[in-house]
């Protein structure tokens, strides 16, 4: 009878209230591993939260989703975004590939005493803002499109640079000592220990270059709008007071700077392997 | 080569570490041990507390640093050139980034073996010392004791007459313990020249596994404080002692006074 009592109605057994209560435990105490679908479920979750606040939301300011996916539409269909997008991926396409050759002949040179110098001055020109730089650039690169290529590849570059040669630095001497005693020529040490055994830093530091100059992208391309690009576009929806388009463009570019990171951490993922070995996920 | 031909001569040597005396004039000499009509290579074992310079020591014999002053020299009684020495470090440093294989592989062409000719003594390697399962696996993925074993193999790709070691035994479990001690003496006897030098804090096992024990330690002044700049306090032949090559060594009479006596000196090193 007291057994029948403590059992709740629809309740067949007490394991799955433990295991609720041990899920709820996982999801909201720190430290605690949780497996995918959990995680998906939690995102879930507050994704529907901002877009209840989006919906409910009072002010003028904020078009509502219905606008903005109508704006969506009308600037892909009536206004080039298409195109203006791909104008705006082959920019920084062609500034990431500018800043990768530069900024990795830079840092793998700071492994030689001479040439640390001139590393550690790049480095620090990371402190200067791309605005002041406009009018240097635009006599050197002579405007238009080669003036936002340079903008963007210093702007990517000087951070690039920083971090790569501080993991250059930050290889332990052991790990060149220990090629030496295999007997490696010093060649061969700087192939395996600081190109390889940097590369998956190097990638990593490319994603988080790639997310700033995507995000430096409007300000360039407002520069010199001659050329369009989203940047140039979404300025002109700011001019014209065209807030569910400037939504939907801001929208467009989140959207495509997660499909890049993405494909980055896909590069990494393929190209480094070993490094997800030693990865804990939370 | 013939019986007491020196194989390592360590003489005067002196060392700094920044304004600290590190080692003060050591003096030790690895001679060749043999033994009619078995392969018999050497096994010292060097013995000494934290921080007393057991490292810097192989270090030096490698060629990775050189002495202020004296001078290390192999059987041809000159310098060892850096690369002709294998060192197996403490943390057993592999190539992250390059599978077990690929690490093998690595050593054998830096050797200046081809790709072919590195990848079957590559793979023979694997076999011998039980990781050919592990051959495609990344060194993140192995054990500590796999890790130590792939580290060693790695330094075998292409013969060496010297192999230094630094703290192979440390946190090793009883049987991977007894699995390193039976590769260490396995890799000391392919040739009879091989040299094995251990550096260690196991007195035990540095007295089963070999047949020259070192003691490096500091002096102390009369008030018992430690004056910096260490060297060899005590050298024991063991072989002398009949305490080598014995596979029953740890149940023999005399071992456990031999140990005891070993120990007290540790204690004042």
């Amino acid at each position: 009878m007291a057994e029948a009592a403590n059992k709740a109605p629809g309740r067949s057994e007490g394991q799955p209230v433990k295991g609720r209560a041990a899920l709820w435990r996982r999801v909201l105490l720190p430290n605690q591993l949780l497996e995918r679908p959990f995680l998906l479920m939690v995102t879930a979750f507050w994704l529907a939260i901002a877009l209840v606040i989006w919906t409910a939301s009072p002010w003028a300011s904020l078009p509502g989703p219905g606008e903005v996916l109508h704006a969506f539409g009308t600037l892909w269909w009536q206004q080039g975004m298409g195109p203006e997008l791909f104008a705006t991926l082959k920019l920084i396409f062609h500034a990431t590939v500018l800043t990768v050759l530069i900024s990795m002949v830079l840092s793998y040179a700071s492994i030689v005493a001479f040439w640390r110098p001139m590393v550690e001055a790049v480095s620090k020109l990371r402190f200067l803002g791309l605005t002041g730089l406009v009018f240097p650039f635009t006599l050197l690169a002579g405007g238009g499109y080669s003036l936002k290529v340079w903008l963007l590849t210093f702007g990517m570059s000087t951070f690039f640079v920083t971090a790569m040669a501080q993991a250059v630095l930050e290889i332990p001497r052991e790990q060149f000592d220990y090629m030496r005693v295999l007997g490696a020529s010093e060649l061969r040490i700087f192939w395996e220990v600081v190109v390889r055994g940097t590369l998956d830093k190097a990638l990593d530091t490319l994603r988080q270059n790639l997310a700033m100059g995507w995000a430096m992208i409007t300000m360039v391309e407002g520069i010199s709008r001659a050329e369009g690009g989203v940047g140039a576009l979404i300025l002109n929806q700011n001019k014209h007071f065209h807030l569910a388009e400037v939504y939907a463009l801001l929208i467009a570019i989140l959207g495509v700077g997660l499909l890049l990171d993405y494909l980055m951490a896909v590069v990494v993922r393929v190209v480094c392997p070993h490094v997800f070995l030693q990865r804990v996920k939370r | 080569m013939a019986a007491g031909d020196v194989l390592l001569s360590v003489h005067d040597v002196w060392q700094k570490l920044g304004d600290a005396q590190i080692l003060q004039g050591l003096d030790f000499e690895v001679k060749d041990r043999v033994r009619p009509g078995v392969v018999t290579g050497q096994v010292v074992g060097l013995l000494g507390p934290s921080g007393v310079g057991k490292t810097r020591l192989l270090r030096l014999i490698a060629g990775l640093d050189q002495p202020d002053r004296g001078s290390v020299t192999g059987p041809d009684g000159v310098a060892l050139p850096v690369g002709r020495v294998g060192f197996v470090f403490q943390s057993y440093p592999l190539l992250a980034h390059r599978t077990v294989l690929d690490n093998l592989c690595v050593a054998g062409e830096a050797n200046g073996l081809s790709s072919s000719e590195s990848r079957s003594k590559a793979l023979a390697l694997l076999d011998r010392f039980r990781l050919s399962e592990r051959a495609r696996y990344f060194p993140a993925q192995l054990s500590g004791g796999q890790r130590q074993r792939v580290a060693i193999a790695q330094q075998l790709v292409k013969q060496k007459t010297f192999l230094l070691m630094d703290e192979p035994f440390s946190g090793l479990d009883p049987a991977a313990l007894e699995d390193v001690t039976k590769l260490i003496i396995e890799v000391a006897n392919m040739d009879e020249l091989n040299t094995v030098v251990l550096v260690t804090h196991d007195i035990r096992s540095a007295l089963l596994i070999s047949d020259t024990l070192l003691m490096l330690g500091r002096d102390r002044d009369d008030k018992g404080r430690v004056i910096s700049g260490a060297h060899i306090q005590k050298i024991y032949d063991l072989v002398q002692m009949g305490l080598a090559w014995r596979p029953d060594l740890e149940m023999a009479p005399d071992f456990p006074a031999i140990e005891r006596q070993v120990k007290q000196i540790f204690k004042v090193l």
